[in-house]
């Protein structure tokens, strides 16, 4: 009990001092803070092995990379002022920017920048989160303080996109770590970067990041003084925050709030069509992989998926689950990624239609049994069908696709699982039938595309579908060295194509990205294409006068 | 007719004598029955499936809807009708609370009759075990308990979990209390004399133990349900139920996720929370009011109604 208390006055002080924090804009002399509701939080600081994307948007804030995407979508230089690259695309010259420094005040030189580059290729299972951005990586140099010197053992593609994710580190916090396990392990809790903020604190247990503005960043220093990143485990309790005012700016709007959000007075509330999508998996693992999959052989029909996908109705989906926020979807490349470029607008969609549904299935030999689940040659059209227990959207679908394939003798059975449990029964096990999860894809088609492919499906890869097509993964490797964009994208679209056909994965939805900010306090949030873009937008903000 | 049944049917009336002037007990009663009334009844007390979407006239979903004729209770999220998932989630709600407390109940008696019947060591090693589990806080350890179960990847539903949970954490208050009507009966005279003439262990429980202790069993197993389905409302709502069996504490968790509260919707999160209150309210009130009027500290014992047999030979 004592203990408790203790905890309680600790928590009290802390909601005092971050509110005194709170008080600011007073005075001219009172620093200007931003403060930012989220419902997650980084899982670590350390960009070596991170995998939420708040930890990246953060690292975004704090560390700088080669290169940056603009509010446009295009890749332009951070720490490069420019690059060149010799004719075979084998070599590539990057010169640095004047400048830049590191958070304590140290010069930051290229051999900084070949350090960290060649310690991801040396140690790819330790740097796991960033090691496939240097895949075709050979070595980096650092012939000057300010020339970086990338070699490949061939061209690639989308050079600029990869850099743009390989945050470059401080090497004196990164250097003494001598096995993957260590690196992984390191919390990296006040990281040393080269970006407009630095973290002056992370506290896990309140949920909090203090970030100051770092005056000597190169591109320009901030208008505001600091940004505070406050983690709500309840998204009702962020937006009645949002509301009265203890908070400036929400990232993640829940979909089911955002009506509600736009209400509000003097905050303003931004949908973009986002990239983040949601799927049905369709157990794919060949029937002779080892281990062998456990799975109801009817999935292995085309007929059969042919006939799923008419049985859902991706449009209910949207405006049920989704309240309407959001659009369907077919493809495992969504209209947002480069402008639209990359997604293949050729795909017809199975519509919703549930009597061709059942023709279809009559048709394939699966006689409608007496009680209701079709039977074909003593299979049943019985399956399990999962979905990971954080999601808070897939219980809904799970009951709605329930009903819908009742209609076509289909019949499923939702069960909720643990994300951890689902994802090593999946891969490589093999051990369901049909499992809802969802994506939410880098700016370039490269990381999605590689989710398809045969290599992946290994204990802590990316394949959940276990789908294996050596055509598929050909195709994968010759994007990956295409420079050629239209060629490149002929190959995408190809692609998309092959896994629409197979059908591994149903695409459903692809959800908006839905944010609000206090419009009272705080103006200058950059609205582009891609929705309030957080890095661009925390160095153009300033307070409304 | 068998004078046994007799004796029983002049109890029950004299029971239900005294128990229908106690309004308290006939509340009780009210909102227990009503409860598992509308559970079993659930199909014909609402014209929809609890996974049915209500649709506008262009066929889109109706979320979050206020109460209208159609949805006496309003929509949820995926525009459900709130008054179908109630009346379905009582059937989740009570069936977890029921066994749970069944399971409760069973247990806490064996231990209490065992513990303070043969008393010695068994008693102490079954009351240190109770007291290592009393002294534990409840709730962090159901959820570490539940969390941990479900890791294991087991074949069963999260539901048998719960129940198994519940059921084998919620009879240390039982067995405590029965162990303590067992201790003082068991030193009356008329063990004594049973035992005398030579009863065994077996028949003296059976036949003067159970009796005089069954009616605290009633009474507590009421108690205990109320227990049971504040505990699993408040697992399902923490997220620890079935998303796919919905019950109340899991609407409650859905309304909470999906932000009821910033939309206004009260009718999402209202009803589910005052039907917890109305089934636990009614366990309590039953299960006081039981052990006001069976509490064998309170009356007779079970030898005063044959008295007369023994007196007029």
């Amino acid at each position: 009990m004592k203990s408790r208390k203790w905890l309680v006055q600790v928590i009290l002080i802390a909601a005092v001092l971050l509110s005194a924090c709170g008080q600011a804009g007073g005075g001219s002399q009172e620093p200007v803070v931003l403060k930012v509701g989220w419902t997650g939080a980084p899982d670590t600081l350390n960009p070596a092995y991170a995998f939420l994307t708040e930890s990246f948007t953060i690292f975004d804030l704090t560390y700088s990379a080669l290169t940056t995407q603009a509010v446009s979508g295009e890749y332009v230089g951070s720490l490069a002022k420019e690059w060149t690259h010799s004719d075979d695309g084998l070599t590539w010259t990057f010169t640095l920017k004047d400048n830049i420094t590191w958070h304590n005040g140290e010069p930051f030189t290229a051999s900084d920048v070949a350090w960290t580059i060649n310690a991801i290729i040396a140690d790819p299972d330790g740097w796991a989160a960033v090691s496939n951005y240097t895949a075709n990586f050979v070595e980096a140099a650092a012939p000057d303080d300010k020339t970086v010197v990338i070699t490949l053992d061939t061209p690639v593609g989308n050079m600029e996109y990869r850099l743009s994710w390989i945050y470059i580190v401080y090497p004196p916090d990164f250097e003494v770590f001598t096995t993957p396990e260590d690196l992984q392990n390191f919390t990296n809790d006040t990281p040393t970067g080269t970006g407009p903020f630095k973290v002056t604190s992370f506290d896990k247990d309140l949920g909090v990041i203090v970030m100051d503005a770092y005056a000597d960043y190169f591109d320009g220093a901030a208008k505001i003084d600091q940004i505070t990143f406050q983690t709500f485990d309840n998204s009702d309790a962020m937006i009645q925050a949002l509301k009265v005012g203890d908070i400036d700016m929400v990232i993640d709007v829940p979909q089911s709030a955002f009506a509600t959000v736009e209400g509000f007075e003097n905050v303003k509330a931004v949908k973009t069509a986002g990239s983040y999508f949601s799927e049905l998996i369709i157990n794919s693992v060949p029937e002779d992989f080892d281990p062998a999959p456990n799975k109801n052989p009817a999935l292995d029909d085309p007929q059969v998926r042919l006939a799923i996908a008419h049985a859902i109705n991706k449009q209910d989906l949207v405006d049920a689950v989704l309240q309407n926020l959001g659009v369907v979807g077919d493809t495992i490349v969504p209209p947002q990624l480069g402008g639209g470029f990359w997604h293949n607008p050729n795909i017809q969609d199975i519509p919703f239609d549930l009597s061709k549904a059942n023709a279809v299935l009559e048709q394939a030999g699966y006689v409608m049994g007496a009680d209701g689940v079709r039977e074909k040659d003593g299979v049943r059209l019985e399956f399990r069908l999962q979905f990971p227990s954080d999601n808070p959207l897939y219980p809904r679908v799970a009951d709605m696709l329930t009903a819908w394939f009742k209609e076509a003798g289909i019949k499923t059975t939702p069960e909720s699982v643990d994300p951890d449990s689902l994802y090593s029964q999946m891969t490589p096990a093999g051990n369901y039938d049909l499992v809802i999860w969802g994506w939410g894809p880098d700016p370039d088609p490269d990381f999605i595309l590689s989710v398809m492919t045969s290599d992946q499906f290994v204990d802590g890869g990316w394949s959940d579908s276990g789908y294996m097509n050596p055509e598929y993964d050909q195709l994968y490797l010759d994007q990956q060295v295409t420079v050629d964009k239209a060629a490149r994208q002929a190959i995408i679209w190809k692609m998309q194509e092959m896994v629409f056909n197979d059908r591994p994965y149903i695409v459903l939805w692809y959800e908006d990205l839905l944010r609000a900010y206090r419009s009272d306090r705080f103006t200058g949030f950059i609205e582009s294409p891609l929705g309030i873009e957080i890095h661009h937008s925390m160095l153009q903000v300033e307070p409304v006068q | 007719m068998n004078p046994r049944w007799l004796l029983l049917k002049r109890n029950l009336l004299d029971f239900w004598k005294t128990f229908r002037r106690n309004r308290m007990g006939l509340a009780g009663a009210f909102l227990v029955l009503t409860a598992i009334l509308a559970a079993v009844f659930a199909p014909l007390l609402t014209p929809y499936t609890p996974t049915e979407t209500m649709r506008d006239a262009e066929g889109r979903a109706l979320t979050f809807a206020p109460p209208s004729v159609h949805a006496p209770l309003g929509t949820d999220d995926a525009g459900r009708d709130v008054w179908t998932q109630l009346v379905y989630g009582a059937r989740i709600s009570l069936t977890v609370g029921f066994l749970a407390g069944f399971i409760a109940m069973f247990i806490g008696s064996l231990f209490g009759i065992t513990a303070g019947y043969f008393g010695g060591w068994v008693d102490n090693l079954l009351m240190r075990l109770t007291d290592v589990l009393l002294v534990i806080p409840d709730l962090p350890l159901i959820l570490v308990l539940v969390a941990t179960v479900r890791q294991l990847e087991l074949k069963v539903s999260p539901l048998v979990i719960l129940i198994l949970v519940i059921g084998l954490l919620y009879w240390t208050s039982t067995a405590r209390l029965i162990r303590s009507q067992v201790l003082t009966i068991k030193e009356r005279q008329y063990v004594y004399r049973a035992r005398a003439i030579g009863a065994g262990n077996w028949h003296i429980v059976r036949k003067h133990i159970l009796p005089q202790i069954m009616p605290l069993i009633v009474a507590n197993t009421v108690l205990i349900l109320s227990t049971a389905i504040l505990i699993e409302s408040g697992l399902a709502f923490l997220g620890l139920g079935d998303p796919t069996q919905p019950s109340w504490g899991t609407m409650l968790n859905f309304a909470f996720d999906r932000n009821a509260v910033s939309n206004g919707a009260w009718w999402f999160y209202l009803p589910p929370g005052l039907a917890i209150i109305w089934a636990t309210l009614g366990c309590v009130l039953l299960g006081n009011v039981l052990e006001e009027m069976l509490n064998p500290r309170l009356a007779s014992h079970h030898l005063e109604g044959e008295q007369s047999i023994v007196t007029q030979p």
